[in-house]
């Protein structure tokens, strides 16, 4: 005798808690630090609209221990963001090819990254430049 | 030397076993298996069947790597049994398990039937952009122009990158990533005329749109094919193709007519 009777197993509710998901919550989660650091930069423009005052507070606010802490766990963040932001966008692109070969996805993750890098050393350049002359 | 290694050594297998007859829900039932180090999973399943029971389902076909039959959970992990060696996975015991996110019908028998009408509905041939006779001769194609879909092609439709996949779990009415693979295929081949006809059957939630860039599909792959490529730059097209029918309309009405 045969009989059908297919049995659907549940998907667990915690799978984006799993090995080898977990990677990927982390990766989305980062998303999460960015927002929360724009957010800051948010608030330091407020701040600016508001007057003298309100601005003084905010960078009362940037030199405290606890802003410290925050800005040293958001760099952490935005770096494993950026990483995995270019790990995931040669996955988006279509296949490129140059003089008739595929160019690797490592590749173009690395360059992503050296590039970010680049602009982040030249931007902290122009800061402490500026800063300098004013 | 004799070709067939001795089987010296014993190994425990944990099978997730379901009987719909008389089982309510799977069981996991152990096999005491004896291996040699040129072994296979898919030979411990075969070695069961043959001289301990009888009863147990699975599905085999080539032993190697190429028909995508013997797909199942390996330890959690999607994998051909026929392609992953005992020895990588000794002296402790191994649990097999049906392919995740698919209903079982038997033991390591999943259903396939959706799937099966996934790779229909994305138009899995050629629709030639200028039709020609025989006689007119073939269809040209460069090196070039076919290393860009060729990886697409070497898919063996093993289901490994849906058990992989979390979004196909939660939504079994997504695409999902090997039906998408094969609709890059053909809409990356220079001869093929049917791209906005596909990416009209894949531009809704239960398209590209599930799919968030889990990316676990392509690892789990056992033929590099690398399926979230094709899912995710599908979502790339299909999003130019939304915002762009706005701009050139005889475009997205040609496209409707062919």
């Amino acid at each position: 005798m045969s009989e059908r009777r297919p049995y659907v197993r549940a998907q667990p509710r915690d799978w984006w808690a799993r090995k080898p998901y977990l990677g990927y919550t982390l990766r989305e989660l980062t998303g999460a630090g960015v927002a929360l650091y724009g957010g800051i930069l948010l608030a330091g423009l407020i701040s600016l609209a508001r007057g003298p005052d309100a601005f003084e507070g905010f960078r009362s606010f940037l030199s405290s221990r606890l802003s410290l802490l925050i800005h040293l766990l958001l760099l952490a963040v935005m770096i494993w963001h950026v990483v995995t932001w270019f790990q995931t966008m040669p996955k988006t692109m279509p296949k490129l090819i140059a003089g008739g070969q595929h160019v690797p996805q490592q590749k173009l993750t690395v360059a992503g990254v050296a590039l970010a890098a680049l602009c982040s050393v030249a931007l902290i350049v122009l800061v402490v430049a500026v800063g300098a002359l004013s | 030397m004799s070709d067939v290694m001795e089987r010296t050594k014993t190994i425990e297998l944990r099978v997730l076993r379901y009987r719909p007859v008389s089982d309510q829900q799977p069981v996991f039932q152990a096999y005491q298996v004896p291996y040699s180090d040129d072994m296979s999973v898919l030979q411990l399943l075969q070695s069961i069947k043959d001289t301990q029971d009888g009863t147990l389902s699975f599905r085999w076909s080539c032993r190697m790597a190429i028909c995508g039959s013997c797909g199942m959970m390996i330890n959690g992990d999607p994998r051909l049994a026929c392609n992953t060696f005992v020895r990588d996975l000794a002296p402790n015991p191994i649990t097999v398990e049906p392919l995740r996110n698919f209903p079982i019908e038997r033991d390591l028998v999943v259903t396939v039937s959706d799937f099966v009408k996934k790779i229909e509905s994305i138009y899995p041939y050629i629709i030639p952009k200028t039709p020609k006779s025989i006689e007119a001769g073939e269809y040209l194609q460069t090196p070039a122009q076919m290393a860009a879909y060729e990886s697409f092609s070497d898919c063996i439709n093993c289901m490994l990158c849906y058990a992989a996949c979390p979004q196909f779990g939660a939504n079994p009415d997504f695409i999902g990533p090997g039906a998408m693979a094969l609709l890059q295929r053909y809409n990356g081949d220079s001869r093929d005329g049917g791209q906005q006809l596909r990416l009209d059957s894949i531009a809704g939630e239960d398209g590209v749109w599930s799919c968030t860039a889990v990316g676990v599909c392509s690892d789990a792959c056992p033929k590099q094919v690398d399926p979230a490529n094709a899912v995710n730059q599908n979502k790339t097209k299909s999003a130019l193709d939304f915002f762009l029918r706005f701009i050139r309309p005889k475009a997205q009405a040609a496209g409707a007519k062919s």
